[in-house]
């Protein structure tokens, strides 16, 4: 007898489930065939002919769009949180990133029907859904589209009486969890986020080191880095040129200055949001706080919350493992679990 | 959590996610064919349109001879002592024993076409319910007054922008503007529930609008986000709230209505009103559509919410079509700026004002279903 060896490729009548994170600073895909990429959320169209021949390509996108931006007509089309409706390249860049997303984890040569559920930021859900819907809608055969936070919880489980805080580049999302989908009354957006991390460290180092010589993606590579808040055992330093030559900065005091600069609003917006839920689980909510997200990297950030709402009753605040994947894992484990009549009826 | 406890859970919530889409899903705007239209296939809805006008006809004759002129376009205002359906509604409202005076009437008449079901014809609902028919088409019905209605004033500022930027004083300026704009054809008499900065009850303004017969109800608001960043514009009729952010703007809006549960009983009757419905969210779609793709040109990153149903009391109190606008977000610093600068208010005088042209020019096309997006607006006119 001949055993024939299946396929590793997907057939047409196969279904590929994706989940899909669309961030405003990095979007990540997970497949149900095991596949995960993730890419920074820009998307670069070359600025004339000469630029085309340059990068040698009719589209660029993350890192790849970073590195030749000066040849580029640069989009970061979730910047704040929204896609910048009437803007029609914003919304042609949400859709090519989308493919892009696609066309990495799904086979070459592959026909397979793309089932998707994408999580996006909770205030473009609430403003940009029917254009995100639309977006996805070339490359899918069915789609659904929620609210990022929310899509970290499903994934992490954390299904009732919990809180989820999705700290972006563009905003931070809050989202308390309780048994049904969340409503808005249920979420919360802040716009002091990752991105304002990198304005006031900016505006901070250039204050101290007028001399030296950087930009703001170094200045988003050493928060990557370096970022803390509350004390840290060494001092942060760092390599920046100073007239052509490389020289050591310590930027502790603004590292943490500029890191501590979201706080303020973060802490408000999970006590208010605390306090307008049923004072009975108020107290559930408050022991199963969840960061997801980038910020959610930032060193001491957890214990730095759980003293302070610590201070209103009794506080626990873990961070997701996978702070890149979170969102994308959650979206695909509802894809997963979205019963099937769900996806034909849609 | 126990695994059937999670697993029930996730069902509840899977379901949520389903219906959240699906509501997604929704096309944005249902432009509905004009009855005149050759790509109109509905034999029973063109037979019961044509048969039910025919017959309607007929009835002025016999009920009221005065309407016997009524061929010519009439006001809405005066459409309850034209329509008979209107009576029937109202005296359904008011008793069994005027119903059955009014199929009398319908029975006594012979049918004009063919043997038909009159009783069934007469049957306001068919005519009502059939959303493919705009009855202020089929009626000809004109508009001759529009209420401006310039939201807050006197002790009410409304919502206050960073710079000290009043909405009270922002929609005044505009509504002059507007009644100016309007005017000028000659053709509509335009009046302001305020042309001063004086404070007046919601109950005030539905009162002013109705005592002066208004054929269309027009209320003008600035809104206000918690992110200052965003500027939005929206245009609401009436109707059950279609999200949470609108009912909590309506209730932001309500407040001092000054209304008595007694009264709002009475109100609340008139949300079978079908033509009032139907031109409501018309008009809406039609400034909506008009304001945001102007108004883009001033603010790249302004976002279209479109048309949206919500209860506010002055939409639900005035007899006459309505709508209520929120023009665009006071909280935005640049756009509170804008709002301080004359040659802008212009601006979105002359966008609303070609909004109201664009629906009084089309007024017998097509229905417009409630929905949350107006920019698509069909522009087959008959």
């Amino acid at each position: 007898m001949i055993m024939v060896k299946k396929s590793a490729q997907t057939t047409a009548d196969e279904k590929l489930l994706v989940g899909i994170d669309l961030g405003t600073s990095r979007s990540a895909i997970s497949a149900d065939n095991g596949k995960k990429k993730w890419v920074k959320s820009y998307v670069g169209w070359p600025r004339d002919f000469i630029s085309r021949k340059v990068v040698g390509k009719a589209m660029l996108f993350g890192k790849e769009a970073v590195e030749h931006r000066l040849s580029l007509d640069m989009y970061r089309p979730l910047k704040n949180g929204v896609i910048k409706e009437g803007t029609v390249r914003d919304e042609e860049a949400v859709k090519e990133l989308i493919r892009h997303l696609i066309s990495l984890v799904q086979p070459s040569k592959s026909d397979s029907k793309i089932r998707a559920v994408v999580g996006v930021p909770a205030e473009s859900f609430k403003v940009n859904k029917v254009a995100l819907k639309k977006a996805v809608a070339e490359f899918s055969e069915a789609l659904f589209v929620v609210s990022e936070p929310f899509a970290v919880a499903y994934g992490v489980g954390a299904l009732d009486n919990a809180l989820v805080i999705d700290i972006g580049a563009g905003t931070v999302d809050f989202c308390i969890m309780h048994g049904t989908v969340p409503s808005e009354e249920d979420q919360r957006t802040v716009l002091t986020a990752g991105d304002y991390i990198d304005q006031q460290l900016f505006a901070f180092l250039k204050e101290r080191y007028p001399e030296a010589d950087f930009n703001l993606n170094m200045i988003r590579r050493f928060k990557e880095e370096h970022s803390f808040v509350g004390t840290v055992e060494k001092n942060v330093e760092v390599e920046i040129p100073v007239a052509g030559k490389s020289t050591a900065h310590s930027i502790t005091k603004e590292m943490k200055r500029a890191c501590e600069s979201i706080l303020p609003a973060m802490v408000e917006s999970t006590l208010e949001l605390i306090a307008k839920f049923d004072p009975e689980y108020q107290d559930a909510i408050r022991g199963n706080i969840i960061l997801a997200g980038g910020g959610s990297q930032i060193r001491g950030l957890a214990e730095y919350l759980e003293e302070i709402i610590g201070e209103y009753g009794p506080a626990k605040v873990r961070v997701v493992e996978d702070p890149l994947f979170g969102g994308a894992d959650g979206a695909l484990e509802l894809a997963k679990e979205m019963p099937e009549e769900y996806w034909t009826e849609l | 959590m126990h695994n059937a406890e999670s697993a029930k859970i996730k069902d509840v919530i899977l379901e949520g996610v389903y219906e959240d889409n699906l509501t997604m899903s929704a096309p944005h705007v249902k432009p509905v064919r004009s009855v005149k239209q050759p790509g109109y296939h509905s034999a029973t809805g063109v037979l019961t349109v044509l048969l039910t006008t025919v017959l309607l006809i007929l009835f002025q004759f016999i009920v009221d001879p005065i309407h016997q002129q009524s061929t010519n376009p009439v006001a809405f205002s005066e459409m309850a002592s034209i329509l008979p359906w209107a009576e029937i509604v109202h005296d359904q409202m008011a008793g069994p024993s005027t119903v059955q005076q009014a199929s009398y009437v319908v029975d006594s008449t012979p049918s004009p076409v063919t043997p038909f079901n009159a009783q069934r014809l007469l049957d306001y609902n068919l005519l009502l319910n059939h959303d493919q028919v705009r009855l202020s088409s089929v009626f000809g019905l004109d508009v001759q007054t529009i209420v401006i209605d310039p939201g807050h004033g006197g002790r009410d500022p409304g919502a206050i922008g960073s710079q000290g930027t009043r909405e009270k004083d922002i929609v005044l300026d505009i509504a002059l503007r507007l009644r100016d704009q309007l005017t000028q054809s000659g053709q509509y008499m335009v009046l302001l529930t305020r042309d001063t900065d004086t404070f007046m009850s919601l109950a005030d303004r539905v009162r002013f609008s109705n005592l002066n017969k208004a054929d269309l109800f027009i209320s003008l608001h600035i809104n206000a986000l918690p992110q200052n960043q965003f500027n939005v514009t929206e245009t609401f009729y009436f109707g059950p709230p279609s999200d949470l952010y609108t009912l909590r703007l309506a209730e932001q809006e309500n407040r001092g209505s000054e209304l008595l549960t007694g009264d709002f009983k009475n109100m609340i009757k008139k949300i079978g009103d079908v033509l009032k419905e139907q031109e409501s969210a018309t008009l809406a779609a039609t400034i909506q559509h008009s304001l945001f793709s102007n108004m883009e040109k001033y603010d790249r990153v302004i976002a279209d919410n479109g048309t949206k149903i919500a209860p506010f009391v002055v939409l639900l109190g005035v007899d006459a079509p309505s709508v209520l606008v929120e023009i665009s977000c006071i909280s935005k610093s640049e756009e509170e700026t804008n709002l301080n600068n004359p040659a802008y208010r212009e601006k979105i005088t002359s966008s609303l004002e070609e909004g109201i042209s664009r629906y009084l020019t089309q007024r017998h096309t097509q229905v417009v279903k409630g929905d949350d997006n107006g920019k698509k607006i069909s522009t087959n006119n008959s």
